[in-house]
């Protein structure tokens, strides 16, 4: 079976710190942030929900899902975006006529269009990176030791048993794109 | 630039003044350009960390706005305008002004102010030697919101810190059934240290309790929040214990092994019952009521475990309590409802909590600097160690694990040891110093590695009466800081990255930060600028060598043996295991050798108790005081202090500062998020945006530290702090600057209003 590698972000131990938004913009030399940290159900980064002091303050970093089924690839007109065999969804700078007709394709919001280069900017699964055995940056610069990397289709992987042992799930399975990046929910409080 | 595809990788440390994650840094080098730079390495795979502004490090050595060369102020003092000059020049006009200053006044009217030094430590130590080869002063920053909780630890622990008390085994990764965050926030401030192990210790099933006031990020992973008022602890404190000791749920084994708990205190006086008070041939052995024979006996090993920590006695005419009996009648006064009442936390969580500590066999207690920035924060420690203490959860943290490392001081403490060495002031009785020459005139002053301006108490107190009174100033830095403005003489420092030093964290390692470039344009390291004024001076044999001589200073002692320069420069080391069965007495460096909860020394002071004594200036009760709200400065995970303040990678994610206030106080004001907002109080006016945020609970508003002056539209984080001395601080050790007790209102800003 071919590798399919993803990402497994754990809520429960996500700090909001965002070195993961400044480590992927460092190593990739990005113009946009290609993941970025959301603070859930609040308009305001980093403002907890509830009122002093029952409240709640949880985040949810956001990239590129590497769907398995992605609309961005089929929509690009250029073949731009290509879906690796083992997983990443990656783009090409330079087949990319900034078009930006995968920007409404995407359920997800995570492609950047950059007006400067007239081109779109996204999280290529870090493959410089993994294609010489190493893992995504943002993975060893996260502070929360939150993010987890490996072969979703190797039951033994880290990915693999985070995503059985924990309520895990993906973003908009209504969009039948199949992410390849999942979370574990925050775990309840026990309360005194 | 050498054309080279080659990359050279360096592994270094980050000593950013978060100092205690000290993150291990591999450097990639091309040419004599840093390219990249990713997390090292430690000998357990684990450790390995960065946080983001270790990761934007390059911004601040590459930044455009470094200070390139020295610089010799033309303008006024404040404007910026300064020339360029030689480091010749600027040794000789530093030594003649020296000169010139000390015939007049003496040498202890000059004086070095250092900053924290992160993780660093030679370019501290070559500071403290210039400073005792001349005895000059070395003022100490310990003040400048650090010396409130030395204060506390000193009286109830007789150690600088609490911490090996408190957590050193929390730190070896023993994950206690129940943690207790009390007044600190890892999450922003400790990311890899503390917070990590945190989530590795819930993961295991601790639960996490976090006493704070503020909701911070450490708070969200918390099991039970306790909000309560800022300084308020100490009440907080004696609510706990209050109920404890109504549930008898307190370790008297522990209370009569570890503590002064057991020891008489004469009615009449509050000193503590001795030998001779009794006609006992040992004149100052401390006296216990042994139950057995019910007489008083002096303290021996083998009748601490029949003493009475309990009861009134008589002895010899003299009416006498045991120490724990005068904690308990004091905790009467605060029962869970008016604990609740001062503090802000409900009664019924105070009563739970309390339950829990007294029920549980393994608690840890972790805390840091945070709450102890209020008038009493020394109190506020020595409260939140008694409950620590009658609950039993105190350890010998070093009883597994590796040693701690001894670092050897005194090269730089004391130069030449048979001559006195440099003269010491606080750095809040500094201020009275250069104002009012008390207790010495101090005429010059050299800023190291502080944002003094910026970051100490009172702005315009220091702009309008503290530098009009200095002859000189001399400030090393990278950047035209709002206190470097003011500098006569400006000298350009490195960024780590371009020098060497030992760095002795994070525990349980020790590091080399090795130097990864040389030098950017005519920048030096402070043990280089020290070692350069040295030569001039006539003390150029004692820098000879440089970083590497300094710090095989530090690492030149029988605690670091095996550790060196070479050996690594590999990587971080491990410090040394305990040999297998080892074990670290409780032992405490306080007058009694016990845990002192009554501290016989502060009895004239009435704080011989963890007394509550309510905020000097923050108002707590609604209507009591003439502003209204707490003003509070929390930490920002975007910057070290007001390091990173100018770095762009940063600034995309967090552009401006923020007043965050809460939903209540914003609606009375008629405030909305965004709005510009002015905080004031009758020493300054400080505007900026605001942020209504529910992380401070009514009557708080919180500006992260840190900001420079210039980025705000008026004023700053410290135009509205005080200098109120604490006199018991001053007394103990050195007085704190009360960042977190300070008052205030907030009001929508109206263009040049007032
Ligand atoms: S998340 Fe969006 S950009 Fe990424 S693969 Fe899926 S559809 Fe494409
Ligand atoms: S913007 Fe670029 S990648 Fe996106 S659809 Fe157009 S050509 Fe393809
Ligand atoms: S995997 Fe690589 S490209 Fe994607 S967000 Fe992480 S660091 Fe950025
Ligand atoms: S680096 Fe890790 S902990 Fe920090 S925001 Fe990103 S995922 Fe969360």
């Amino acid at each position: 079976m071919n590798k399919r590698f993803g990402l497994v972000i754990d809520q429960e131990r996500c700090i909001g710190c965002e070195a993961c938004t400044v480590a992927c913009k460092i190593e990739n030399n990005s113009i946009g942030h290609w993941i970025q940290v959301e603070t859930q159900k609040v308009p305001q980064k980093d403002t907890p929900s509830g009122q002093y002091p029952d409240l709640k303050l949880e985040w949810l970093p956001r990239l590129c899902n590497h769907c398995a089924n992605p609309p961005c690839v089929d929509a690009c007109p250029n073949e731009a975006l290509v879906k690796r065999e083992d997983g990443p969804v990656i783009y090409d700078q330079e087949k990319c006529d900034g078009c930006q007709v995968c920007v409404g394709a995407c359920p997800y919001n995570v492609i950047l269009y950059i007006q400067e280069k007239n081109t779109i900017e996204k999280c290529n699964l870090c493959v410089h990176r993994i294609d010489k055995g190493l893992e995504p940056f943002c993975v060893i610069c996260c502070e929360g030791q939150a993010i987890y990397f490996g072969d979703l289709n190797d039951p033994n992987s880290v990915v693999s048993q985070k995503i059985a042992s924990r309520e895990a799930f993906q973003l908009k399975p209504e969009a039948g794109t199949n992410p390849s990046v999942y979370y574990c929910p925050p775990k309840p409080r026990r309360r005194l | 630039m050498k054309e080279t595809n080659e990359i050279k990788l360096v592994r270094t440390a980050c000593p950013a003044h978060c100092g205690i994650d000290a993150c291990g840094i591999l450097a990639h080098v091309k040419g004599d350009r840093i390219i990249k730079l990713e997390p090292a390495e430690f000998p357990n795979k684990v450790d390995r960390r960065i946080c983001l502004r270790g990761l934007s490090s390059l911004d601040i050595t590459y930044h455009p706005d470094r200070l390139k060369y020295p610089m010799k102020r033309i303008g006024e003092r404040g404007e910026g305008k300064f020339e360029r000059i030689s480091w010749d020049e600027a040794y000789e006009i530093i030594a003649e002004k020296f000169k010139e200053i000390s015939d007049k006044y003496g040498w202890r009217s000059i004086g070095w102010v250092l900053g924290g030094p992160g993780a660093g430590t030679t370019k501290f130590g070559a500071y403290l030697r210039i400073a005792s080869l001349t005895q000059s002063t070395r003022v100490s920053a310990w003040g400048y919101g650090d010396a409130g909780l030395p204060c506390g630890s000193r009286v109830i622990f007789g150690s600088q810190f609490p911490y090996m008390y408190l957590f050193g085994k929390f730190w070896q990764r023993n994950w206690p059934e129940l943690l207790v965050v009390w007044g600190a926030n890892p999450g922003e401030s400790m990311p890899l240290q503390t917070m990590r192990k945190i989530m590795d210790a819930k993961e295991n099933g601790t639960q996490i309790v976090v006493i704070d006031t503020r909701f911070t990020v450490t708070a969200s992973k918390a099991d039970e929040f306790l909000g309560l008022k800022p300084g308020t602890d100490s009440a907080l404190a004696l609510g706990l214990m209050n109920v404890i000791f109504q549930n008898e749920l307190h370790n008297i084994e522990f209370i009569r092994e570890h503590t002064n708990g057991p020891y008489l205190v004469r009615s009449d006086n509050g000193k503590i019952l001795r030998g001779k008070d009794i006609g006992d041939k040992k004149a100052d052995s401390y006296i216990i009521w042994e139950e057995s024979s019910n007489s008083p006996k002096p303290v021996r090993r083998k009748n601490l475990q029949s003493a009475s920590i309990t009861g009134t006695y008589n002895v010899n005419g003299i009416e006498c309590k045991p120490v724990f009996q005068l904690l308990k009648d004091l905790t009467q006064q605060y029962p869970p409802e008016k604990a609740a009442e001062i503090t802000g936390v409900e009664a019924n969580l105070i009563i739970k909590l309390a339950k829990k500590l007294g029920n549980t066999k393994n608690v840890t207690f972790f805390t840091y600097m945070g709450f102890t920035r209020t008038c009493h924060g020394d109190i506020s420690l020595r409260g939140l160690c008694s409950v620590a203490s009658v609950t039993g959860h105190v350890a010998t943290s070093f009883s597994s694990g590796y040693l701690p490392a001894v670092l050897n001081w005194d090269p730089f403490l004391k130069a030449v040891p048979d001559r006195p060495s440099f003269h010491r002031l606080g750095i809040l009785n500094l201020y009275e110093a250069v104002i009012s020459g008390k207790p010495y005139p101090i005429k010059a002053l050299w800023f190291a590695f502080i944002n003094f301006l910026n970051q100490c108490v009172d702005c315009n107190k220091i702009i309008k009466e503290f530098y009009p009174k200095l002859e000189f100033i001399v400030q090393t830095e990278l950047f035209m800081t709002p206190s470097a403005r003011y500098a006569d003489l400006l000298l350009p420092v490195c960024s780590f990255l371009e020098f060497s030093d030992f760095v002795s964290h994070p525990y349980p390692y020790v590091q080399l930060q090795q130097k990864v470039i040389e030098p950017l344009y005519e920048s030096k390291s402070d043990v280089n600028i020290v070692a350069g004024l040295a030569e001039k001076l006539g003390y150029g044999d004692y820098f000879k060598g440089g970083e590497e001589a300094m710090i095989d200073m530090i690492t030149d002692h029988s605690s670091l043996e095996g550790y060196n320069r070479e050996t690594l420069g590999k990587g971080a080391m491990l410090l040394r295991a305990l040999p297998e069965g080892g074990n670290f007495p409780l032992n405490f460096r306080t007058p009694s050798r016990k845990i002192e909860l009554y501290a016989e020394q502060l009895v004239e002071d009435g704080q011989e108790l963890p007394v509550y004594l309510p905020p000097i200036e923050a108002p707590i009760t609604p209507g009591e005081k003439k502003y209204p709200l707490t003003f509070i400065q929390g930490h920002s995970r975007f910057r070290t202090h007001s390091m990173f303040s100018n770095v762009k990678s940063l600034l995309e994610l967090n552009p401006e500062p923020i007043v965050e206030i809460n939903s209540i106080d914003a609606k009375a004001r008629n405030i909305s998020d965004n709005d510009m907002v002015t905080v004031f109080n009758d020493r300054a006016r400080t505007t900026l945006k605001a942020r209504i945020s529910d992380s401070v609970g009514p009557g708080v508003v919180n500006i992260t530290e840190g900001w420079w002056i210039e980025q705000f539209k008026e004023g700053s984080v410290n135009h509205l702090t005080h200098d109120i001395i604490n006199p018991v601080q001053n007394k103990i050790y050195e007085p704190n600057m009360h960042m977190n007790d300070v008052a205030v209102d907030i009001m929508k800003y109206k263009e040049g209003g007032k």
